[in-house]
């Protein structure tokens, strides 16, 4: 019976780690376009590993800072602690949670007729990530500290 | 541009759920957006620092060896 579990577990986890392995491919395809550059499998599969055991971590951390906050459910602002110590990362983390919060707000106020409103927000939050990866200034950023 | 490849949340949402030790702990909407985009930002990271490394070396395949040189300082900014 417990093995059983144990498998399942396994099973489970191994799907998860194959869905950040092929969004991880994605990404480097993108970027092996951009700068001309090829990726190995081997690279990609280890930093694929790197991400699974990073945000392992990260969801351990996130419910001791919900907890320590006695709250059961982790709001963005554990994230921002998340990061506080990468100035530039904790900065863009910081604007992404206030544009979710003024987005939240007017979704709020005016209700459903301004749902494409809404979207259009996204959009252009969406635009701004991809700027920031686009030249990548954040590596730049990143690097002069 | 616009669509450039991330995860999916709830892939994300399912990866944290497995280290909660108290099964009653909930992730908020917000939280999963944020932690989707911190996420690809950290692939998105490693991606451009081992190219540069790369290209450093005078290659264009990035392998292995130009990520173990970037992931000290990868780790230290994560």
């Amino acid at each position: 019976m417990s093995d059983d579990e144990d498998y399942e577990k396994l099973a489970h986890q191994q799907k998860l780690k194959a869905a950040v392995h092929y969004t991880t491919g994605q990404i480097c395809e993108e970027f092996a376009e951009e700068e001309e550059v090829t990726y190995s499998r081997q690279f990609i599969a280890a930093v694929t590993e790197a991400a699974y055991k990073q945000i392992q971590s990260y969801g351990r951390d996130l419910e001791l800072f919900a907890r320590h906050a006695k709250r059961m459910t982790i709001q963005p602002d554990d994230v921002k602690l998340l990061v506080r110590k990468t100035p530039q990362l904790h900065e863009y983390i910081s604007q992404l949670c206030k544009d979710d919060e003024e987005d939240n707000g007017q979704k709020k106020k005016r209700g459903k007729s301004t749902n494409k409103g809404g979207k259009k927000k996204t959009s252009s939050t969406l635009t701004d990530t991809t700027n920031i990866g686009e030249d990548s200034s954040e590596s730049r950023l990143f690097q002069d500290s | 541009m616009a669509g450039r490849a991330n995860f999916k949340q709830e892939t994300i949402l399912k990866l944290l759920q497995m280290q909660f030790k108290d099964e009653k702990t909930r992730v908020s909407g917000d939280a999963q957006k944020v932690m989707t985009t911190l996420m690809q930002i950290y692939v998105s990271e490693a991606a451009a620092r081992a190219a540069k490394q790369a290209k450093n070396e005078g290659t264009t395949v990035v392998g292995v060896d130009h990520f173990e040189k970037i992931l000290p300082q990868l780790m230290l900014d994560f």
